[in-house]
């Protein structure tokens, strides 16, 4: 330590020395090669410096390493080098600085294939989803993690495809259990939405209540912070952009669809007068046990109209995993305000604004059959969802009704091939639609 | 908990400063956590040869690399334990952890050094943790069945049990070959 | 405020200009306070688009047939307006209105194939000055001679000087130049005037928020955005944009409604004689499929129009919506018998292309003797409602 102040010192005068000479020599042009000659020599004595500095640096770390043990010959233990598994390390033994690559490149696709059983001219087969993404690590406290997705395998104007950025924010560990994000982040919300992979969810096609209601993948622009606490608590709160009541286009069926879907920015050339802010806590407190909630709220007009309404979305959620059962259950509900102010232009068309919509599932999986390289796991998932629940008063005649609730049952099974390789299969049965009934099959990869 | 205090004061004096919450502990406080009475801790590193890694294979445990830096726990002439520290990727990210073996075979703990991971955090509670308290090569060790899983950090919770899993079977087989004597 | 003035201003003119329309009335404009907010194109513009003189009759400007007043559509119920040097020949369509055509580009066939765009009846316009140019010299409105001839008026008139200032001394020495200058600044002034794209309806002020819709106009609306309904909003959509921007009432489309045939038009009374719409231009004179194909217009101010459709047939919303509901519910109040009194469905179209006219779309995809998709209480609720897009409201 002491060595290595008077190393840096020595080398800062040398530093400061060269400088005020350069200044009293530029000014005099005769003695231009011997300033030249001066220069040479000082950066030659700074390059030593520096190596020694160096070396005494190395020395430390070594030093470090052997200290632990006071009094016991450790020369064994600080002189064997660290053996080189399939991923390299550091020598400091397993200190966890700056280990393995600094940038990985991350992906998962989705090959999907849909065949309703009363209506076989509509089967379909889909590249849903093919995703790159990278993660860089700046240092042991910082990274970013992007990722990029392209639905439907082709994209141009003329094919139906899309390109997306689905993710791309910076992560700050700011203090022990603190972590800041910012930029483009998947909302902590429900199950499903920040862990969206084809490996992580039972079924071939991700369920409703967390597509129509729970906008996944939703993700929005803005900045959070995560806490992590000793006694398993996560709890995530932070401001965003929101959605755009405005783009609600009425003679489209999209809102019946899902209206948090149809409204959502997804941080393109978002309006941003209006943020919105969320909160999320979950409990992972028992192994295999996971309770969560989460609360999104803010303005979704952004001052382009007389009126303003606001868009609120909530959830609890939980899951649990004894032994080889897999349960989970999530109930999400959204409400969207003053909604005759902005149904009033639309009266008579096909799709006006609900007031509330919402929707809950439960869901049961058993691992029945395993061995090292290959699982299967069926399962069953009831879902109830309503896409317009309740409607507000417009006038006689002129209210809609509300949506009837479509209830869906799954049934089917997730095949485990190695660690991130899946093969589904499932048969969806809709009471409202049974037009819809249909048998998907899937292959997903993740890594 | 007096020799870990001591023992991170002495520590943090020499090495640079360390990030924040990713790095919990290093192995050697992990070590002495494990074994609070052991005196000093030698290495013994493990060379395993072609028939023991079919050994290992045969028991369904890949042995991922031939060389493993296992320390043993000594307290005069006696060996406590043996601890082995080793690093899995996460989901994308490596774990850093530390297994805690006692002369039966069987896990007394393990610790995790440093956690990266955005999610998944909950691998360092204790009650996870306590899962792998008493599990021997003969344990399934597997997530989904003996192990419970933290839902959001699958990849985690499996690579850290497969990594625990081939820790406790290669310190089994290297006993029983009488490596540590 | 200097827009306020204005409008005044305008209506006084109009009055005048009004019997030039019809015959007799005034030669010169009327004497116009000029907007402090026109470019000096779009001043010059004004002037020409109000002068009466640039006509053969000398009686007849554009604004005759285009009237402020009017929504600057014609302030008759002429099926087509008279023009010609004595104002005697009847033109071949109904004068359209020319507000809100502001977002209105080139004609243009869109990637599902649907004939978009351009300015006329038939599209065949690029824009506002190419537009202009043409009732200057067609014979059965201002009917000039030939540029020549308008260019020479334009440089006799009051503000010849303005157009020299601008556009240079010996702008009139180029004919097809000064010509080209005169449509020009006639684009101008219909582009930067401020009542070709008011927005000051009722309607306006209720997207705004400014202003509440009475239960008539309520119910109206509900019809009109109905797709089981009217299904108005299918063609002339009435929400705001994503961008928060004003509906114009109009996709700028086209449609075939087989509108019955105006005996009105004196063209008509030759049996062979069909006005064909997009088939009729000669770029298109080989698609059949585009026959009697019609512009959709805006439906703003359209309560302030007198002659509905490309041929002026009906004189009244009453009597145009009632075609739109019960035109195939009940043919035979809307076409006429034929000698064996059969009805003549879709006269106006020669037989082998009754086929183009649209069956399919809301309101009018109903069969024989069935219910129409209004009754007439729903049409007078939609004409009420209609009625919100007349600018120039004041609560």
């Amino acid at each position: 330590m002491h060595s290595t102040r008077l190393l840096a010192a020595t080398s800062s005068v040398l530093i400061a020395a060269s400088f005020a000479f350069a200044d009293t020599a530029a000014a005099q042009s005769a003695s231009e090669s011997d300033f030249s000659k001066r220069l040479d020599q000082l950066a030659s004595e700074l390059a030593k410096v520096k190596a020694e500095l160096a070396q005494l640096q190395q020395q430390q770390r070594t030093a470090a390493a052997a200290a632990p043990a006071p009094g016991t010959a450790t020369a064994a233990a600080a002189a064997a080098p660290a053996p080189a598994p399939a991923v390299p390390v550091s020598t400091a033994l397993g200190s966890g600085l700056l280990n393995g690559p600094a940038t990985v490149l991350t992906s998962y696709g989705e090959i999907n294939y849909n065949r309703p059983t009363n209506d076989s001219k509509n089967t379909v087969a889909d590249m849903r989803r093919f995703v790159l993404g990278y993660q860089h690590r700046f240092d042991e406290k910082t990274k970013v993690v992007t990722e990029l997705e392209v639905e439907h395998a082709v994209s141009s104007s003329s094919d139906r495809g899309e390109v997306e950025v689905e993710q791309a924010y910076l992560e700050r560990q700011v203090a022990r259990q603190y972590a800041v994000r910012a930029g483009l982040f998947l909302m902590p919300s429900g199950l499903l939405n920040e862990n969206h992979e084809p490996t992580a969810f039972y079924g071939v096609e991700r369920n409703f209540v967390e597509t129509a209601i729970i906008p996944s993948t939703w993700r929005e622009g803005g900045i959070q912070i995560v806490g992590t606490y000793d006694n398993g608590v996560t709890a995530q709160a932070g401001i965003t952009t929101g959605f755009d009541l405005n783009k609600w286009d009425a003679t489209s069926t999209e809102g019946a669809q899902s209206p948090l879907g149809s409204i959502h920015q997804e941080l393109q050339l978002a309006n941003a007068r209006d943020l919105s802010v969320f909160g999320a806590l979950n409990w992972r407190g028992v192994p295999g046990l996971l309770l969560g909630g989460s609360i999104f709220t803010g303005g979704a007009t952004h001052g382009q109209s007389a009126n303003s309404s606001h868009v609120t979305l909530w959830d609890v959620h939980v899951r649990y995993q004894p032994g080889r059962w897999d349960f989970s259950g999530v109930y999400a509900r959204g409400t969207i305000s003053n909604t005759p102010a902005f149904n009033a232009p639309l009266v008579g068309s096909t799709t006006l604004i609900p007031k509330s919509f919402d929707g809950w599932y439960t869901q049961a999986a058993y691992k029945l059959w395993s061995n090292d390289q290959y699982s299967l796991a069926p399962f069953v998932r009831w879902e109830q969802f309503n896409t317009a629940r309740s409607f507000a008063d417009l006038g006689a005649g002129l209210t809609p009704d509300a949506a009837r609730t479509e209830r869906v049952a799954t049934i089917g099974a997730n095949f485990n091939i190695g660690s991130g390789i899946v093969v589904k299969a499932d048969l969806q049965r809709f009471r409202q639609n049974p037009d819809a009934n249909r048998f998907d099959l899937g292959l997903g990869w993740s890594f | 908990m007096r020799v870990v205090l001591a023992g991170a004061i002495a520590t943090a004096a020499l090495t640079p400063a360390s990030a924040f919450a990713v790095d919990y502990m290093n192995a050697d406080q992990a070590a002495r956590l494990m074994f609070p009475d052991a005196d000093r801790f030698e290495s013994r590193p493990v060379v395993l040869d072609a028939d023991a890694l079919q050994t290992l294979d045969a028991q369904g445990v890949r042995a991922r690399s031939a060389r493993w830096p296992v320390k043993l726990a000594r307290r005069g002439d006696q060996t406590l334990g043996y601890v082995v520290s080793d690093e899995v990727v996460g989901k994308f990210e490596l774990i850093s952890y530390a297994v805690g073996i006692g002369l039966d075979g069987a896990v007394r703990q393990i610790e995790v050094l440093s956690y990266r991971e955005s999610h998944g955090g909950e691998i360092r509670l204790p009650a996870w943790r306590r899962q792998f308290v008493g599990k021997t090569a003969a344990s399934t060790l597997r997530v989904g069945d003996d192990i419970a899983n933290i839902s959001g950090a699958t990849l985690s919770c499996t690579h850290v049990t497969e990594g625990v899993k081939r820790i406790v079977a290669v310190v089994a087989l290297a006993k029983k070959t009488g490596l540590f004597e | 405020m200097a827009q306020r003035r204005w409008r005044l201003a305008s209506a006084m003119g109009s009055a005048a200009l009004l019997a030039a329309c019809g015959g007799g009335g005034t030669a010169t404009p009327a004497a116009a306070p000029p907007s402090a907010a026109l470019s000096a194109a779009a001043a010059l513009g004004e002037k020409i688009f109000r002068d009466a003189s640039l006509s053969a009759s000398g009686r007849q400007s554009c604004a005759s047939c285009h009237d402020p007043a009017f929504g600057h559509s014609p302030p008759n119920a002429l099926a087509a307006q008279f023009g010609g040097p004595n104002l005697d020949l009847q033109g071949t369509r109904k004068a359209p209105g020319i507000r809100y055509l502001a977002a209105n580009g080139p004609f243009f066939f869109a990637a599902d194939g649907a004939p978009t765009g351009g300015f006329f009846w038939d599209g065949r316009a690029r824009n506002f000055a190419e537009q202009a140019t043409e009732p200057f010299i067609n014979p059965f409105e201002m009917a000039n001679a030939d540029k020549a001839a308008v260019v020479a008026k334009i440089a006799a008139a009051s503000y010849a000087a303005d157009f020299r200032t601008l556009y240079g001394n010996d702008v009139f020495a180029d004919v097809d130049g000064a010509y080209l200058r005169i449509s020009l600044a006639v684009q101008q002034y219909e582009r930067e005037d401020v009542d070709f794209n008011a927005y000051s309806s009722k309607y306006d002020a209720f997207l705004r928020g400014a202003a509440s819709l009475s239960a008539a106009e309520t119910r109206g609306l509900a019809l009109y955005n109905s797709p089981t309904k009217g299904n108005c909003a299918g063609c002339h959509p009435s929400a705001r944009g994503a961008d928060g921007s004003a509906p114009l009432f109009t996709d700028f489309t086209y449609d075939n409604l087989g509108v019955p045939r105006n005996p009105e038009l004196t063209r008509n009374a030759d049996p062979a004689y069909f006005d064909l719409g997009l088939c009729q231009r000669a770029d298109f004179a080989n698609r059949g499929d585009l026959c009697g194909a019609f512009k959709v217009p805006t439906l703003r101010n359209v309560a302030l129009r007198q002659a509905y459709f490309h041929n002026g047939r009906f004189k009244t919303l009453k009597d145009a919506l009632g075609f739109y509901v019960q035109r195939d519910t009940n043919p035979a109040k809307w076409y006429p018998l034929d000698g064996s009194g059969t009805v003549v469905k879709f006269d106006d179209l020669p037989p082998e292309y009754r086929v183009n006219v649209n069956t399919t779309e809301v309101p009018y995809n109903r069969r024989l003797g069935g219910v129409p998709a209004l009754s007439d209480a729903e049409i007078d609720d939609v004409i009420t409602f209609l009625k919100t897009l007349n600018d120039g409201y004041a609560p």
